[in-house]
């Protein structure tokens, strides 16, 4: 096989791939489509991903030349289509992909793997119910965990192998939460460093420098709804200082 | 008083048993019905067996085929073989890749009454309403006796579930957000009519197909030719099981208003033999199935204010529901009951 220099032979290359696969569902992916991507955040390139486990069609966005490359700037972003797409204001999923693309575009490599796993695999309609229990004021651990918040094993597998299959050789991964560079770590994936995600603040969440969490432990807003924890990172706006 | 009582011996309720069993704990299942099994059923017209909820077992987890293994009955590995029409199937994943699929010569029902065997599983027990008592739940049954638990399960359908645990939920910060994110879900109604023809096959003209999903009829969503199953068999016999929304329409009608309207959508599928059988037999399934945007990720294990648990399970409770979810359900359980 000829040498792999450009993220188009990743799907030359991939065409064949087959292996055991990572994590306790033993995931494996394969690049699958490759375009341009010029995006308001800058010139990104798409690579579109095949896996063995579900329908799921993930995808990275990858800013500059990453194969072989080490210390390569990188997000992970689980899908949230009121956030991301419509802009709600019940989470800070818009405004955490929107800083991580800017961060991102301003640098001359970077990765962001976008995994569609809405709410963190909760799914869209589940999703909606947990809206709709909070809205009672009735959301409970019990009842987000059976709507199926979990932790984040399974997206932190595919993410090694989606990282691996680009030829990343090591990466600062942007995040608030330092356990899940050992979550990378374990499946493989070198992280040098972290890279804290800090948001800048503006009209809509502000409300974090303001106001305190509630009883479960969600940030309440202006509007008085509570936020789910929908990325797998906490918030941290810029002026609210670093989580414990 | 009981350690474990659990209502609804169907396949959630009794894979909780067995799995408590085999950790050492004790469990008393109750159920309203003279039999075992819950949706997984099969009756017997003349001596041959009918399957006339659950059409055929499938699955992939190990401990769900484990399961299926260890029955004492003559499994058909593979059924449905053949499957013919163009409409969805109510278990897509059924059809996938990797998947187990079978039926078992004696009826689907072999499985619980596997499951059962061993356990203590009083049936013909109606439970009329729950209640908190002083360190556990009493379940008060129709002729008013009462059974007391530390640790009660209900696998039931999730509106039963739900109309017990509603008088608990006003008593109990636990159970309200539980009860409020149950009154959010349905299980579809499902018609059933078990339709006998003869086996003459110049009488009924073969049918060349296992399991057949309408494509854009309104009436039937899966017709399964179940006398495909028996070895030994008297009749020629298909299961017409109903489209929700046929079912709903007519669920507190009399069978006969909706049995001709099958049998002409049979004849209208099949030809004309369909809509003639020598008999029929309805069945009303209230509750018969949920839909894979109806599940929830894993079962509940609720701690009421008095230091009494409650548990929750059932198809609902396990990704993608079906006889495996609800199997799987009870293995979820079992291990929160022995934490």
């Amino acid at each position: 096989m000829k040498e792999v220099r450009t993220l188009e032979d990743l799907v030359v290359r991939d065409r064949e791939h087959e292996c055991e696969g990572v994590g306790p569902m033993k995931v494996c992916v394969r690049v699958i489509a490759v375009a341009e991507l010029p995006t308001r955040f800058g010139r990104f390139r798409i690579v579109a991903f095949w896996n063995n486990r579900d329908e799921k069609e993930h995808v990275a966005l990858v800013r500059g030349d990453v194969i072989g490359a080490e210390n390569v700037p990188t997000r992970l972003h689980s899908e949230c289509l009121t956030g991301d797409a419509i802009g709600s204001l019940r989470c800070d999923c818009r405004d955490q992909l929107e800083s991580a693309l800017e961060k991102l575009g301003n640098e001359p490599r970077g990765l962001l793997l976008y995994l569609r796993q809405e709410g963190r695999g909760i799914g869209l309609v589940n999703k909606i119910r947990a809206y709709a229990l909070q809205d009672k004021g009735l959301d409970t651990v019990e009842a987000n965990l059976a709507l199926g918040f979990r932790d984040d094993e399974r997206d932190y597998a595919i993410a090694a192998h989606m990282i691996s299959s680009l030829n990343v050789r090591s990466v600062e991964l942007m995040t608030n939460n330092p356990r899940k560079m050992g979550a990378l770590t374990q499946h493989g994936v070198k992280v040098v460093r972290r890279l804290p995600h800090v948001i800048p603040p503006n009209g809509h969440n502000r409300f974090y420098l303001e106001t305190k969490r509630d009883r479960s432990g969600h940030w309440i807003d202006f509007e008085g709804k509570p936020h789910l924890l929908e990325q797998s990172d906490p918030v941290v706006v810029d002026g609210m200082g670093e989580p414990n | 008083m009981q350690e474990v009582v659990i209502i609804g011996a169907g396949v959630a309720g009794l894979s909780l048993a067995r799995a408590l069993a085999a950790s050492g704990i004790e469990s008393l299942v109750l159920d309203k019905s003279r039999g075992v099994g819950g949706r997984a059923a099969t009756r017997r017209v003349e001596g041959q067996p009918v399957d006339h909820g659950v059409a055929f077992l499938h699955g992939s987890h190990p401990e769900f085929l484990a399961a299926l293994d260890a029955v004492d009955a003559t499994p058909l590995e593979g059924w449905p073989l053949r499957v013919r029409g163009e409409g969805r199937p109510c278990q897509p994943r059924a059809f996938r890749k990797g998947e187990r699929r079978l039926a078992f010569e004696e009826g689907v029902t072999a499985f619980p009454k596997s499951l059962a065997r061993g356990l203590d599983v009083r049936r013909g027990v109606r439970v009329a309403s729950l209640a908190a008592r002083r360190d556990g739940v009493g379940a008060v049954l129709e002729d008013g006796e009462s059974v007391v638990a530390r640790n009660l399960v209900l696998a039931l359908p999730l509106e039963q579930a739900l109309r017990l645990l509603e008088p608990l939920a006003s008593e109990s910060g636990a159970i309200r957000p539980i009860a409020s994110l149950l009154s959010m879900m349905t299980t579809e109604p499902c018609l059933t009519l078990l339709a006998g023809y003869p086996l003459d096959a110049t009488a009924t003209g073969e049918p060349e197909w296992d399991l057949f999903y309408p494509s854009d009829e309104s009436v039937s969503m899966l017709v399964a030719h179940d006398s495909s199953k028996r070895r030994e068999k008297k009749w020629r016999v298909l299961v017409y099981q109903c489209r929700s929304c046929f079912s709903r329409r007519h669920l507190e009608a009399d069978p006969e208003v909706w049995i001709p309207l099958v049998l002409s959508d049979a004849s209208r599928l099949f030809g004309d033999w369909a809509g003639r059988p020598l008999w029929r037999v309805p069945h009303r399934w209230r509750y018969s199935r949920t839909d894979s945007a109806n599940t929830l990720a894993r079962p509940f294990w609720l701690t009421l204010e008095n230091g009494a648990r409650i548990g929750i399970g059932g198809e609902v409770f396990s990704p993608g529901g079906g006889v495996e979810g609800a199997f799987l359900s009870g293995l979820r359980l079992a291990e929160r009951v022995v934490e």
